[in-house]
């Protein structure tokens, strides 16, 4: 560097830090909205990074399926084997055994201390299996595959992670046969179930002990599995294998990939939420920033006026000032990258307990690395672009009238002006009433330059709410709706099992004459088959009523007779609408279907359908939909109906809603709590730095209000109630912004993970959402203004006047 | 003379401590201003003529002394009730026309007197306003914007405004420090008026030509006042004498 080059450089520096010293307040809040944008930035790529690195890892290690089916009930072997004998895409295949007992049946305690506990609350679906032989593995925590010897179990992470089991602890499995007890030897890791939005887990024992736990009452159930010789042949191969009348069926068919779809959503959605948060606040400190450097311009008109005059090219001007924001956005994007290092650490915990420990490799460090870089030359391009306005100020102007605009924006500026004036009519207020008048004739006549404010709290209203209505959303008992299910307090499923029509009959009779359950309706799980884009594929049915409000349908209506309702999945993927007509089969009779109507449905894959009749006979699963009585309570008639019944399954809904989307509500409380932390925080940083930028600008005109009688604090009334208009105004248009647009955003979101949503109505909480959620936030705005107004009732008044 | 004096300044003392070794600006200034008297300060460049102008009508806090504005202690009174005694006993002048831009030259006469106006006393200060308009021949561009119209015609809508309220005192801060000689006079005659309908004004200025206009004339040297110098009642034929008069007196103590 030669000593031109470096004088110039220790000028800029020394220029940059005088800059950041005279407006220390405004710069250390910008510095705060670019470290908060930074830190989300970082720590969301990061986890992603992490994540997928964990999930892929541990696939390594567990070599999952590529292609699943679950089967409960007897199966044609030799088909499977013909099957598999006429695929050459298959690499392997197997069949795994598993035996489930509910979660009510297992309990633990510690030798060594006495402690115990029952996994009751975890209502998992528990099913015991033992070590695969050729793929599919439960790995322990070094990637190793363990076998346990009769008497010992490695129980799932979730276990870990739910009741603290260990190694050295006792689990116990109430059977038909007495208590069965096995020696806790370590955790497992499960490729295929370790999202956390799984409720199903793998519990590993021994051959010996699996086949006690299956004659001691356990219902079997087997997965038929298949690693192929390339993953991306699944969906094609899925196909293959539902043509085939001869093969087990009567369960959920999942590929690798949408195993790894679920994996990375349901445990990545706080990562994807950190980004968007991130995103949003990144447009939050651009808008702050452009609004800062343009004050610093005008408060600066003189000096550049001089260095103009002097012959100072304009690039070297605006590069004089440009070296402020690069250090404050450097600084930013450093101290943002080291807090992401210790947030994703803390953050990952769980993910490196479902999953594998990631190896730190060249990703690692590059992800946020790059995601930092993107976020400093989005910046650092913005602040240029804005200071490239240096070059429009006029030499003459900005010496002489302390002005940046040239003769033609000042004479547009005074006939807007003068326009303006002429109709301000300040004659029809009088006393304290002029106050307020005063302020919002100012805020009339200065809009534009308040726009800061509410751009800033449109976003951040926005930031707060649509997290907050996704929760709601998802906690809501009207949810159910959405889902293709009715609105009902208790939900009864039976699955298959022996004798399954013989149950469904007692436990119909027994629900019809049960006085305390209302509106009783039944459904039957049926399987049939339709002709797909690339042959025929299984389509479950559910049979049942749907007349009266049943389910909301996204488009038609409820299904009547001979006529079929589709989940919005299913309707884009067979390319239907409503008023089409399909065939279906079943049992080799084929039947034409007009399609009534379509639904959105977040479970079983999200690719269901619905037809009105009634089956008692012959279905894979039956359901039961019913309220209870006034008075009695869903969670008692439940706990009695289940122990009437011990095969199936009784969720009051609530719990059955917060049980399926126990993982994505997680989720999505974590990201509304952080977006209603950050967007407060932000909200008030913003109207601090906006508000200190504002007085100081207006110190002439709190001069003129004070000499002429106003005491400071009616002039911090005046700018209390500009604030108070502007942000409200913001955070309305933002509440707005949120139901319509984030209502879309959200859908599409939700649509392109193909969770099964097409059409997401939000279901938000008024309370939080339009009354609790915009008093913080303008609260937020109100605090801004006591902290930036609070030196003005003590300061020397005259000194506003004399510059 | 024997009116009763309005304002008075005891002891007054200001210091400045931002600065480093602290300034002492005013070091105790006695001052009293009688009813209807137009006082002028003058003072080099830094003396501290304005600091004294902005003490004595309660914009600055004094450090020390007191300020008495018809026998009341203003140094003691909060914020808001010294607002409230600029509102309704004084009124300003200021060297630039400070106005709101946001209003046109009627809005900006009327507000203070429409802020110390009750909802039925509105119509009263408004016709007052209108009237002091007239008087001082601004009428014609009451509803322009204040950018709009020249810096003489600003300077008397300040003198309107000044006046508006019916003030007791009138600080007048380099009146007419940025306008050329034409408008200065304009500006003089406008404030001159004021003066022989009875009013009190207290004026900073550095222009003998402005300055000879006073009743008395205190100089002020590094914030002491070292000298008074009293032409008595304007009269325009003794306009040059006073000038002259008062531009000796001026070079004696080393203007």
């Amino acid at each position: 560097m030669t000593s031109r080059a470096r004088d110039r450089h220790s000028l800029h520096l020394r220029h940059a830090y005088d800059d950041l010293v005279r407006n220390r307040g405004v710069h250390a809040a910008l510095l705060a909205v670019l470290v908060l944008s930074a830190f989300l930035m970082a720590t969301g790529s990061m986890v992603v990074e992490r994540l997928a690195d964990s999930v892929g890892a541990l696939a390594e290690q567990a070599q999952p399926p590529h292609f699943l089916q679950m089967h409960k009930g007897g199966y044609d072997r030799p088909a499977l084997e013909a099957f598999a004998a006429r695929h050459d895409e298959i690499a392997a295949w197997l069949v795994t055994e598993m035996v489930g007992y509910e979660s009510s049946a297992l309990s633990w305690h510690r030798p060594g201390t006495g402690e115990s506990g029952s996994l009751a609350s975890g209502r998992f679906d528990n099913l015991f299996v033992t070590q695969n032989d050729e793929f599919d593995h439960l790995v322990d925590e070094d990637g190793d595959v363990p076998r346990p010897a009769p008497g010992e179990v490695y129980v799932p992470v979730k276990y870990a992670q739910a009741f603290g089991l260990r190694a050295g602890d006792a689990l116990t499995v109430s059977t038909d046969r007495g208590p069965f007890e096995l020696d806790v030897q370590g955790v497992v890791k499960d490729a295929q179930m370790a999202a956390s939005a799984s409720s199903a887990t793998r519990v590993l024992v021994s051959d010996e002990d699996l086949e006690h736990l299956r004659q001691a009452g356990g219902l079997p159930e087997v997965i038929v599995e298949y690693r192929l010789a390339d993953a991306a042949l699944a969906d094609g191969f899925q196909a293959a294998y539902e043509a085939d009348e001869a093969l087990p069926r009567n369960g959920p068919a999942v590929t690798g990939q949408q195993i790894q779809i679920i994996s990375t959503f349901s445990d990545g959605l706080s990562a994807m939420a950190l980004i968007l948060v991130s995103v949003l606040l990144v447009v939050v400190a651009l808008v702050s920033l452009r609004f800062v450097i343009r004050q610093t311009l005008e408060d600066r008109v003189h000096e550049i006026g001089v260095m103009k005059a002097i012959g100072i090219p304009d690039r070297a001007i605006s590069g004089m000032y440009l070296p402020t924001y690069v250090v404050m956005t450097l600084v930013a994007c450093v101290v943002g990258g080291l807090l992401a290092v210790v947030a994703t650490d803390v953050l990952t915990q769980d993910l490196r307990a479902s999953y594998a420990t990631p190896e730190i490799g060249p990703w690692t460090v590059l992800v946020p690395l790059i995601a930092l870089a993107v976020v400093f030359l989005v910046v650092v391009a913005i602040c240029r672009d804005v200071l490239r306005g240096v070059r429009k100020i006029p030499v003459v102007n900005a010496l002489v009238h302390g002005s940046t605009s040239d003769e033609r924006q000042t004479a547009r500026r005074a006939r807007r002006r003068a326009r303006r004036v002429r109709r301000t009519g300040l004659a029809s207020s009088a006393g304290t009433g002029v106050n307020r008048r005063l302020a919002l004739l100012d805020l009339r006549a200065e809009g534009r330059q308040w726009a800061l404010l509410p751009v800033v709290f449109l976003l951040t209203a926005v930031l707060i709410t649509v997290p907050a209505n996704l929760l709601s959303t998802f906690e809501s008992p009207q949810l159910v709706t959405s889902m293709g299910a009715p609105e009902r307090d208790l939900r009864v499923d039976l699955q298959l099992q022996d004798d399954v029509d013989g149950v469904r009959q007692e436990l119909a009779a027994a629900l019809e004459g049960d006085r305390r359950l209302t509106g009783l309706r039944a459904y039957a799980n049926v399987q049939y088959r339709t002709e797909g884009a690339e042959g025929p594929v299984h389509l479950p049915v559910e049979v049942g009523d749907y007349s009266g409000e049943t389910v909301r349908f996204t488009a038609g209506g409820a299904p009547a007779a001979g006529q079929i309702a589709l989940s919005a999945l299913n309707a884009s993927e067979l390319r239907l609408g409503v008023g089409d007509t399909m065939t279906v089969e079943r049992g080799g009779e084929s039947t034409e279907v007009e399609v009534s109507g379509v639904y959105q449905d977040l479970t079983a894959g999200g690719k269901t359908a619905k037809m009105q009749g009634e089956v008692t006979q012959g279905a894979s699963a039956y359901l039961f939909y019913a309220d209870v009585a006034d008075g009695e309570d869903p969670v008692a008639v439940a706990d009695a109906l289940q122990e009437q019944f011990p095969t199936t399954a009784v969720f009051p809904m609530a719990e059955y809603l917060q049980q399926t989307f126990a993982g994505t509500t997680d989720a999505f409380r974590g990201a509304a709590r952080l977006a209603l932390v950050l967007g407060v925080a932000v909200a008030l940083l913003v109207t601090s730095l906006f508000l200190r930028l504002r007085v100081a600008r207006d110190r002439s005109t709190t001069g003129v209000l004070s000499a002429i009688g106003f005491s400071a604090r009616e002039i911090v009334a005046q700018v209390r109630t500009k604030t108070l208009v502007t942000v409200t105004a913001g955070t309305l248009l933002g509440l707005v912004l949120a139901a319509t647009g984030g209502e879309v955003l959200a859908s599409g979101l939700l649509g392109a993970l193909q969770m099964g949503v097409a059409d997401l109505a939000f279901l938000p909480d008024p309370w939080l959402v339009y009354v609790l959620h915009p008093l913080l936030l303008v609260g937020a705005g109100c605090l801004g203004v006591v902290l930036a107004t609070a030196g003005l009732r003590s300061a020397d008044k005259s000194q506003w006047l004399r510059g | 003379m024997d009116q009763l004096v309005v304002l008075e300044s005891r002891a007054l003392t200001k210091t400045y401590v931002s600065t480093a070794p602290p300034t002492e600006v005013l070091r105790g200034i006695d001052l009293s201003v009688r009813a209807g008297e137009l006082l002028v300060i003058m003072g080099a460049s830094g003396s501290g003529k304005s600091t004294l102008l902005y003490s004595l009508s309660g914009m600055d806090r004094p450090t020390g002394g007191q300020v008495l504005l018809d026998g009341r202690e203003l140094t003691s009174l909060s914020d808001a009730e010294m607002a409230r005694v600029r509102l309704t006993r004084m009124g300003f002048v200021f060297q630039q026309p400070h106005f709101l831009r946001n209003l046109d030259v009627r809005d900006n006469i009327l507000l203070p007197a429409l802020k110390a106006a009750s909802r039925q006393g509105r119509h009263a200060a408004i016709a007052r306003a209108d009237a002091l308009m007239e008087r001082f021949g601004i009428a014609h561009v009451q509803d322009h914007g204040v950018t709009q119209v020249s810096g003489g015609q600003l300077q008397r809508a300040s003198l309107c405004r000044a006046l508006a309220g019916e003030p007791s005192v009138v600080f007048a801060d380099e009146p007419t420090g940025a306008l050329n000689s034409s408008m200065s006079a304009d500006v003089m005659d406008a404030l001159t008026d004021v003066h022989r309908s009875g009013t009190t004004i207290v004026m900073v200025t550095h222009d003998p030509a402005v300055a000879a206009r006073g009743d008395r004339v205190v100089y002020l040297r590094d914030g002491v006042l070292v000298d008074a110098h009293t032409p008595g009642p304007w009269q325009e034929a003794e306009a040059q004498q006073r000038e002259d008069d008062l531009l000796a007196w001026l070079r004696e103590l080393g203007f």
